[in-house]
């Protein structure tokens, strides 16, 4: 049997990526699903070692609003603090390493560690500790000992929130990239700010985080794992007679080939878009008009006109499709992983507007909804799969005939430069960027750490 | 203050319905719900509890009409879902029934329920939850015009569905 060779005995991450662009070919060796070194080589090399998505701003608004996550392993919570600035901390007490703070958000000016009652302000200072004078001698007892540690790196773009631990990292614009302009068009349409939505959803995945990080920008799957979806909407928007904005565009998943593209942005991130065949569902279309004052014709189609889906390496997925979606997910192990999930909409939109766009989100993408539990279930089985040494090869070759170098007509009327760009969604060329990105990281934080 | 007597009957009205649910009779199941019932599942907030403003908040499930409810039925029966492809078997473990009065709305009735479900791959699933029922009195039958379910274990495990809550 053909079993796994281990992480250390392996010369370059290369070997796990099967990438010959004369030979129209890409694969990847199916080992990177379920091998534990690789998982720990990932936590060091990718999520510890650059930029990584935290929260939205929505999340912490006001001072001493805080929001607690991981960064790869470790456990961190963003702040708002008090002069307005988000900041961001190892979620450790600066004593003896309780966590200190244990719920997933709040508002507090003050940290007390539930363990020793050791006292931080928002900028992560230690104020005060639990019987300083019977425990220390007054020149013994330094605060600023106990301060807590900040990460290296903290920015945030159009609201989104990214950190990084390590401090040998770009700027988070140049880190972003072509993906920039894609993230404007999410959030720039409306002049209101964004709001998360009240409610999220929580879930965990038996699966490495790679194949559900590679369920996002695949749009392949998407006509055959949710054609059920589909065709239940179907039946039961004929049973209500629906209109509006209250109907869900299925024709994406039904119409067969639609106008689309998709690209390789760079970095590892992704993005498509397809014509959609319903606009009028979309809360976006009732502002056409306010828009068409505001944008070109060309822009225009980017906003009202296309279905958009966008993915940061390696932790964000953004999209507008059935409705307007966040999400964020962490490996917890190399056969589990943990997912969050919002709705995002703008702050003070129509009730109508807002009651369609969560039904449909609701529909959709919640682990109880009508298709993402068929993704779900397609991950796991996949994982469950990539024990198949003998078979070895996951393809991702698909569009490589019909790749573009660089951007094609639509990329260069939103102005943005990706690395590849394709004319269908459904091709697979964004997915090798991906799985570049990663061989790229993983090679050279061991290189880093191997000297 | 409802009909003491009442307790019993709607006790086996739920008991009934969960036989239903496990013996996958699903079409008879939706007869139970009137044209017009909700089916409720709320989310929970970042601060874990439970989303009280149905319409503008996220739900699991938040269903305002039986065509909605059989839709979900005409998925998981559709054989294109692979998430219900085996289907799980469940078993509903519906206690602690309680009528909590009744008025020109209808009767509120109040439950606990575990529901144990099981398929291969993935195994056992075990789900907790109240009720909150709001059942009318039609055709001397009673029909469900709300079922609110508070689920227990809000991080979910995969994925969950109508029938294993």
């Amino acid at each position: 049997m053909n079993a796994p060779t281990l992480l250390r005995n392996r010369g370059s991450f290369a070997d796990y990526i099967d990438d010959r662009p004369a030979e129209h070919v890409f694969r990847v060796d199916r080992t990177i699903y379920n091998d534990p070194d690789i998982l720990e080589a990932e936590y060091r090399n990718i999520f510890e070692a650059n930029w990584v998505f935290l929260c939205h701003e929505a999340h912490v608004r006001k001072p001493g609003d805080y929001f607690a996550t991981h960064i790869g392993r470790q456990p961190v919570f963003v702040v708002r603090q008090s002069d307005g600035s988000i900041g961001c901390f190892l979620n450790a007490c600066g004593h003896r390493g309780a966590t200190l703070i244990t719920k997933r958000i709040g508002n507090a000016t003050e940290f007390v560690c539930p363990y020793h009652g050791f006292c931080f302000n928002t900028a992560g200072k230690c104020t005060a500790v639990s019987a300083p004078r019977t425990g220390w001698s007054e020149q013994h007892l330094v605060l600023s000992e106990f301060d807590l540690t900040p990460i290296a790196r903290i920015d945030s773009y159009r609201g989104l929130v990214f950190g990084s631990l390590s401090a040998a990292v770009p700027s988070l614009r140049e880190h972003l990239g072509a993906a920039m302009a894609l993230i404007d068009i999410f959030v720039a349409p409306v002049p209101a700010e964004l709001e998360i939505v009240p409610g999220f959803s929580i879930y965990q995945t038996s699966c490495n985080w790679k194949i559900m990080h590679e369920n996002g920008p695949d749009a392949y799957h998407a006509p055959v794992v949710h054609n059920n979806f589909a065709q239940a909407v179907i039946y039961r928007e004929k049973r209500e007679a629906r209109s509006g904005v209250a109907r869900t565009d299925t024709g994406r998943l039904t119409a067969g080939r639609l106008e689309s593209a998709s690209y390789d942005l760079g970095n590892g991130h992704t993005a498509f878009w397809h014509k959609r065949p319903n606009p009028e569902a979309f809360p976006v279309y009732a502002q056409r008009e306010e828009l068409a004052r505001r944008f070109t014709p060309g822009q225009m189609e980017w906003i009202i006109g296309r279905g958009r889906h966008m993915t940061i390496f390696p932790n964000l997925l953004l999209n507008d499709l059935a409705s307007t979606h966040l999400r964020t997910y962490r490996p917890i192990a190399v056969d589990r992983m943990e997912t969050m999930i919002w709705c995002i909409a703008p702050v003070g939109e129509p009730e109508e507007m807002r009651v369609a766009r969560l039904r449909k989100f609701e529909d959709f993408f919640l682990p109880s909804g009508m298709a993402t539990p068929d993704d779900v279930a397609v991950a796991e089985s996949a994982q469950k799969a990539s024990f198949a040494f003998d078979s070895k090869w996951t393809s991702m070759g698909r569009g490589i005939d019909f790749k573009i170098e660089g951007p094609d007509a639509a990329a260069r009327e939103l102005g943005f430069s990706p690395q590849a760009s394709s004319n269908s969604w459904d091709h697979e060329i964004a997915m090798q960027g991906v799985y570049r990105r990663w061989r790229d990281m993983m090679d050279s934080g061991e290189g880093r750490r191997n000297g | 203050m409802a009909d003491p007597g009442l307790t019993p009957a709607v006790a086996e009205f739920l008991y009934r319905e969960a036989r239903l649910l496990d013996a996958r009779k699903f079409g008879e199941w939706l007869g139970l719900f009137a044209e017009d019932a909700i089916f409720w599942v709320p989310a929970v907030g970042m601060d874990r509890a439970y989303t009280s403003e149905p319409e503008t908040s996220l739900n699991f499930i938040y269903i305002v009409g039986r065509a909605g409810l059989e839709a979900r039925v005409f998925r998981v029966e559709s054989g294109g879902s692979l998430a219900s492809n085996p289907l799980p078997h469940t078993r509903h473990l519906v206690t602690n029934v309680m009528v909590d009065g009744e008025s020109a709305k209808g009767i509120a009735a109040f439950a606990n329920t575990q529901v144990v479900a099981f398929c291969e791959p993935r195994g056992q699933q075990i789900l907790t939850a109240s009720y909150e029922y709001l059942l009318r009195r039609e055709d001397g039958q009673f029909r469900i015009a709300s079922k609110k379910v508070l689920l227990l274990e809000y991080l979910i495990d995969g994925y969950f569905d109508f029938f294993t809550v």
